[in-house]
């Protein structure tokens, strides 16, 4: 039996009305972060002060330039490459007995200006041998590459992707680099993975694929940089939290413990940062650049620390995330604005190099299930019987 | 492969005079269908192309050109509305190249074989990836000596008008010829006995080849 729509429909009335009934609410905290960011970069450093003393339950941005800084962009270069990388993959399927997983990774050069060319690939992996789709410790200890785990693994192969597009005949051409979502590997701050494993994929994964990227820039003209759109985070709106904060020495535990609702801070609260730059900058501009103060980010990333803006485009507010050299480097950081401003009007609202690394990225829900028959096809021509669980075959059946 | 590379690199031919434009992606019997290389660049309505097949070539006639996106669920959009010329929408977006093809259709209206030319359907279809070639004009000038092939073309069963591309094969075929408005003359006599039972089409293709 599908979904029962009819049963939906009332519950969806009240849900446009509970959003209706908050939009007030929105609207006023939106109006005091506006007024808490004016007043707030008033003093750059007593706020910088604030934020290094603080001990908040909440991630806060790290202030740099002035936190109410509007930067139109510059003019894009008409002669640049965008080169993006994106991914997908097949799971590990615990229902099939042969176990693999698959990493596709959908690659987009373009090239403007004066010699316009495009390159569009895909290139699939499949993953199957023991020491491809476990990570061992030194002493013997084992967690397996599949779930969250190998969403990791995917972020790090579209990285390595980007730098096997390194080693290509050398232009003069500046070069913007993008990669879909974030540069920070989140779900390994959780600490719910061992060591072995942070480092197997992060500092001996992730970031080597980084620095080597880094070490390519300044010449040619090179930035990196990741699109996230339709962001979620809140680390700007909480450091206007912060800025609110009647106590000099911010520490959420010891004035504000089982407090909810009442607290000053409350009053900036509960919105998005993209909510309060959608109010604030016009299209085509960028906010300031925030340092990640994430714990995975301070603790290995290094000369890679990763720093963000918004940028208000015509149809969202986008967060872009860049390294630590690119932020720090003016000409990278006006090359990262102005080429994804270029790109998203290319690209109807979207960077056009990412969406069409998107589409050859992709793998839909027939491809998948023509990878398993393809697997099982070959399996038997070898002679190898490839069982599957009951329960995946009674899903496949559908009997009555 | 670096973008200057594949520019680069050409569609090898047989010889210096043969045009390669395509190969084949889909065949029958009675018919095939090819990619061309590059886009927009189809051989036009009616033109005689070729193919290998076996034993001989495949001769066939281009009987639809068709320009669409490569992926079924991509829809081509305007693009060029603050541009000045269709080059400058490629320029602006130079993926498309990569996104979008032009193929097209032929009926097959016969087979060559050294001297040999049979026009009947070959014994096996065109091979899939097998390049097709336009044909040199004085390859459709020799195959066109013969005017058995418009059997074929007349009782083709496509969704193009068939009397289009009778009418545009021969007036491209009478070019080839020493005396262009005798071959036409000819071929008009020969229609006349094939459609003597359907004067109003035979009327039709004869105003096409003025």
């Amino acid at each position: 039996m599908s979904l029962d729509l009819s049963k939906i429909i009332g519950q969806i009335v009240n849900l446009a009305a509970n959003l209706k009934q908050k939009e007030a609410q929105r609207r006023s905290k939106i109006r005091h972060a506006v007024d808490a960011l004016a007043s707030a970069a008033a003093d750059i450093n007593a706020l910088k002060q604030k934020v290094e003393s603080s001990k908040t339950t909440w991630l806060v941005a790290g202030p740099k330039e002035s936190i109410d800084l509007r930067q139109p962009a510059k003019e894009c270069s008409t002669d640049y490459i965008a080169v993006a990388s994106d991914g997908s993959h097949i799971d590990v399927d615990r229902h099939q007995s042969a176990h693999c997983f698959l990493i596709n990774i959908g690659i987009a050069e373009l090239q403007y200006g004066f010699n316009p060319g495009a390159e569009l690939l895909s290139v699939p992996k499949l993953y199957f041998r023991d020491d491809e789709v476990v990570i061992m410790s030194a002493d013997g200890r084992i967690v397996p590459i599949e779930g969250q785990l190998l969403g990791i693994k995917r972020s790090i192969e579209e990285c390595r992707m980007l730098v096997d597009r390194l080693e290509r005949p050398e232009s003069s051409l500046p070069i913007i680099m993008l990669l879909d979502g974030s540069l920070i590997l989140w779900s390994l701050a959780e600490q719910i993975y061992p060591d072995f494993v942070v480092n197997e994929l992060l500092v001996n994964g992730f970031l080597k694929h980084l620095d080597k990227i880094r070490r390519f820039g300044p010449r040619p003209l090179l930035a990196l940089a990741s699109y996230i759109s339709f962001p979620r985070s809140t680390e700007v709106i909480n450091l206007l939290r912060l800025a609110t904060c009647p106590h000099q020495q911010v520490d959420c535990d010891q004035y504000c413990s089982g407090k909810f609702s009442t607290r000053e801070c409350d009053r900036v609260g509960g919105i998005l940062d993209r909510e309060l730059f959608t109010y604030l900058l016009a299209p085509g501009e960028r906010s300031a650049v925030f340092t990640s103060r994430s714990s995975v980010v301070t603790r290995h990333y290094e000369a890679n620390e990763i720093n963000f803006f918004y940028v208000r485009l015509d149809r969202e507010v986008a967060r872009i995330e860049i390294p630590l050299w690119v932020a720090e480097n003016e000409k990278l950081l006006e090359l990262t604005h102005s080429a994804i401003l270029d790109q998203c009007r290319r690209g109807l609202g979207y960077p056009v190099a990412l969406s069409e690394a998107h589409e050859q990225a992709v793998v839909n829900v027939g491809d998948r299930q023509q990878f398993w028959n393809l697997v099982g096809q070959v399996l038997g021509e070898d002679g190898i019987s490839m069982s599957s669980s009951a329960k995946s075959e009674s899903k496949r059946a559908r009997w009555i | 492969m670096d973008i200057e590379q594949a520019k680069s690199q050409k569609p090898k031919t047989k010889n210096h005079s043969e045009r390669r434009i395509g190969e084949v992606i889909k065949a029958s019997s009675a018919e095939f269908a090819a990619q061309c290389y590059k886009l927009d660049e189809a051989p036009p309505l009616g033109c005689l192309v070729k193919t290998e097949g076996k034993p001989g070539e495949i001769y066939g006639v281009v009987y639809d050109v068709e320009t669409q996106s490569l992926e079924p669920g991509r829809r081509v959009v305007a693009r060029g509305e603050k541009l000045d010329s269709k080059d400058e929408v490629f320029a602006a977006n130079p993926q498309l190249s990569r996104l979008l093809s032009t193929d097209f259709k032929v009926m097959v209206v016969g087979e060559v074989e050294g001297k040999s030319r049979h026009y009947y359907l070959p014994p096996t279809p065109a091979a899939i990836h097998s390049f097709v070639y336009v044909c040199q004009p004085e390859e459709v000038r020799g195959f066109t000596e013969s005017l058995d092939f418009l059997s074929l073309l007349i009782n083709a069963k496509i969704l193009v008008p068939v009397d289009e591309v009778i009418a545009s094969c021969l007036r491209n075929a009478s070019l080839t010829h020493p005396d262009s408005n005798a071959f036409l003359v000819k071929a008009g006599k020969e229609l006349a006995r094939m459609l003597s039972n359907d004067i109003n089409r035979l009327n039709s293709v004869l105003k096409r080849l003025r």
